[in-house]
C-alpha cells in the first residue's frame, strides 16, 4: 500500500474510531444475549417453529431452531446483522466522501497532491477495514454471551456466520461509492442505498416466498449471501460478492473522479 | 522557483446550466507576482478558484499552472501549491496539528517544523479540536496549512476574514515574504485595504467576467482624481468648466471642487492665470475605484 493510501486509510479509521464501538458495542451484546438466552427458550422454541408453515420458513432459512447457531442464524444473522453492517458501510464510505464535501475536508484534502481516485479507494478499504472490525467486535461479544451462560456456540460456524456479512455489507459500500458519484449529499447517498439495500432484502424475501418468482432474486445480493453457520462460506459466493464490490467501487471512483465538486 | 508563468487561463468558461459561473476569463500570474482577484459575492471569484484546482472542471477554455494543464496534470499541480479554502473546514474533533500532519504525509514530507513556527508567530492552537475553534483560528490553520511546505504558489481564497487585526498585519508580513521568495499568490479577498497593500496587480470580476487586469499603481492612476482649489477670484469657476475631462464641478464658498482624470496639464495651466490660494489632489481609494466599477458598469474615466 503506497504511503498515501495508507496515511488515507488511517485518517479514515481514526475519525471513524468511535463507529467501532457504536455499532460493534450494541450488536454484539444484543447477539451476546439472543446466544446466552438460548439454553432457556430451546425447548419452547424448537416447539414453536414447527408449527411454522414451510414456506415462511424456507423463506427466513429456518429449518429447525434446535441448536444454538441455528438461533443465532435467525435471529441475527438472517436480517439484523446484514442489514446494519450494509447500512453502516454506506455510512461509513459517505462520511470519506459527501460527508467531508460537506465539512469542507475534502476540499483540503484536494490541495494535497492526491488523486481523487485515491481516495476514493482509501474510503472504501478503510470501510471494509470497519466493517470487519465491527464484526469482530460482534462476533467477539456473541462467543463471550455462550461462554457466560453455557450455550455452546461452536466457534467455526460462528466465526463462517459473522465471516460471511462482510462481502455482503461492502457491496453496499461500492454503491455508496456510485451514489456519491451522482450527489454530495449525505442524506441523499445514505437514504438510496439504504432503500437499495431494503429492496433487495424484499426482494429476496419475495423470491423465496413465491417460487414463480424465484428469478427476481437475481437482482438481489442476498441471494448469494446463504445460510455460513450451518452450510459453511461459499467460496465462490464470497469471492464473487466481494468482486462485485469492487468492481462498484471502481466504477464509482470513475463516477466521482468526473464529477464537480461544488464548494 | 520556476520561471515558468505561474497561472494562465484562456477563456476559461465554467457554467452551470444554465446558470451563469463564469466567462471567458484570461489572465495569467507571474512568478512572485502578488494578484488580487475582486468581486463581490456570486461575481465569480470561488469558481475560478476551484476551477484552477481541478475542483470544477471548466466547460469551455483552459487553465495552466506551471505550464501543466490544470486537468490533467492536476496531481503535479497540487504538489507545487497550497490553497487556503474560503472557510478551513476540516472535520470538528481533528486538531490542526493532526490535520497538517495529515496533509503533510501526503505531500511525503514529515517535516513540520515550519508549521510548528508558523502556528508560533499567528498564535495559532494546534492542539485543540478544530470543532471547538472559532473561525478566525481555524483559518490560521488553514494558512498555516496551506504555507507550511514552501509552496511556488498561493491560492488563498478571503484569507483574513476572521483575522483580528494584529493577525491580519502579520499575514500580509507573510505574504510579503514569500513574495520576496519567489511565490506567485492568488488572492481573492474583499479587504480592499489590504489588496492595496500587497498586491502587484488586481483582476476585477463581474457577473462572472473579467473586466479589468490592471496593475494597481496604474488602476489608481488612471482613475478620476479629486481636485480641490482656492481660488482668490471664484469667477476662475468658469475657466475650469471649459476644460474636456472636468466633471461634478461645484463651488462652495471659495472653495472650487471637481473631478478630472489623466494629465493634470491642462488644469494647471487654467489656473496659472489665477491667484491660487490652495490646491489639493487626491487619488481615490482603491475601493472608491472597484465602486465605480461597480456603479458606472465599465471603466471608471
Amino acid at each position: 500500500m503506497s504511503a498515501q493510501l495508507s496515511a488515507l486509510v488511517g485518517a479514515h479509521l481514526s475519525d471513524r474510531r468511535r463507529s467501532l464501538l457504536a455499532w460493534g458495542l450494541p450488536l454484539g451484546l444484543m447477539s451476546a444475549f439472543i446466544v446466552a438466552i438460548f439454553p432457556s427458550v430451546e425447548d419452547s422454541i424448537s416447539k414453536a417453529v414447527q408449527g411454522y408453515p414451510s414456506g415462511l420458513k424456507e423463506a427466513f432459512g429456518i429449518s429447525q431452531l434446535s441448536t444454538v447457531e441455528q438461533y443465532l442464524q435467525a435471529e441475527m444473522l438472517s436480517l439484523i446483522v446484514p442489514l446494519a453492517l450494509g447500512y453502516l458501510a454506506v455510512r461509513a464510505v459517505a462520511s470519506g466522501l459527501t460527508g467531508a464535501a460537506e465539512s469542507g475536508r475534502l476540499d483540503v484534502l484536494l490541495s494535497a497532491p492526491v488523486s481523487r481516485r485515491r481516495l476514493v479507494a482509501a474510503g472504501f478499504l478503510a470501510t471494509a477495514v470497519e466493517l470487519a472490525a465491527v464484526l469482530v467486535i460482534t462476533g467477539l461479544l456473541t462467543g463471550l454471551g455462550s461462554l457466560l451462560a453455557g450455550a455452546g456456540l461452536a466457534a467455526g460456524p460462528a466465526l463462517a456466520g459473522f465471516a460471511n456479512v462482510w462481502p455482503l455489507a461492502l457491496l453496499f459500500a461500492g454503491l455508496g461509492i456510485i451514489a456519491s458519484g451522482f450527489s454530495l449529499r449525505t442524506s441523499v447517498v445514505t437514504g438510496a442505498v439504504a432503500g437499495a439495500l431494503v429492496s433487495m432484502y424484499v426482494l429476496d424475501l419475495v423470491g423465496r416466498l413465491d417460487t414463480g418468482l424465484d428469478w427476481v432474486r437475481y437482482a438481489s445480493v442476498f441471494r448469494y449471501y446463504g445460510n455460513a453457520i450451518e452450510d459453511g462460506i461459499d467460496p465462490l459466493a464470497f469471492a464473487g460478492v466481494t468482486a462485485a464490490a469492487v468492481a462498484l467501487g471502481a466504477l464509482g471512483a470513475w463516477l466521482f473522479d468526473r464529477r464537480d465538486l461544488a464548494g | 522557483m520556476s520561471a515558468v508563468t505561474a497561472i494562465e487561463t484562456e477563456s476559461l468558461t465554467k457554467r452551470y446550466g444554465a446558470a451563469r459561473g463564469i466567462e471567458d476569463v484570461t489572465f495569467s500570474v507571474a512568478p512572485g507576482e502578488v494578484f488580487g482577484f475582486l468581486g463581490p459575492n456570486g461575481a465569480g471569484k470561488t469558481t475560478t478558484i476551484r476551477t484552477l484546482l481541478d475542483l470544477l472542471h471548466p466547460s469551455s477554455g483552459s487553465a495552466r499552472i506551471f505550464g501543466l494543464d490544470s486537468r490533467r496534470d492536476s496531481v503535479a499541480i497540487r504538489a507545487r501549491l497550497g490553497n487556503l479554502p474560503g472557510d478551513f473546514g476540516y472535520g470538528k474533533e481533528a486538531t490542526g496539528r493532526e490535520a497538517i500532519a495529515l496533509l503533510a504525509r501526503l505531500r511525503g514530507d514529515g517535516d513540520l517544523g515550519r508549521a510548528e513556527a508558523l502556528a508560533a508567530r499567528f498564535r495559532a492552537d494546534l492542539d485543540r479540536p478544530l470543532g471547538q475553534l472559532s473561525r478566525g483560528n481555524r483559518q490560521k490553520v488553514g494558512l498555516i496549512s496551506a504555507t507550511f511546505h514552501e509552496p511556488e504558489l498561493l491560492i488563498l481564497d478571503e484569507p483574513t476574514s476572521g483575522l483580528d487585526p494584529l493577525m491580519q498585519e502579520e499575514f500580509l508580513a507573510l505574504i510579503a515574504e514569500e513574495r520576496e521568495r519567489g511565490c506567485a499568490v492568488f488572492l481573492s479577498s474583499h479587504e480592499l485595504d489590504e489588496v492595496e497593500r500587497v498586491c502587484d496587480r488586481v483582476g476585477i470580476v463581474r457577473e462572472g467576467r473579467l473586466i479589468a487586469v490592471e496593475r494597481i499603481d496604474d488602476l489608481l492612476g488612471k482613475a478620476r482624481r479629486r481636485i480641490v482649489v482656492e481660488l482668490a477670484d471664484p469667477g476662475g469657476i468658469e475657466t475650469l468648466r471649459a476644460i474636456p475631462g472636468v466633471e461634478d464641478l461645484a463651488l462652495n464658498g471659495t472653495h472650487t471642487s471637481f473631478s478630472f482624470a489623466g494629465d493634470l496639464d491642462p488644469v494647471v495651466k487654467a489656473l496659472a492665470v489665477h491667484h491660487v490660494r490652495d490646491l489639493e489632489a487626491t487619488h481615490p481609494s482603491l475601493e472608491e475605484v472597484f465602486l465605480s466599477y461597480y456603479r458606472e458598469g465599465g471603466e471608471p474615466g
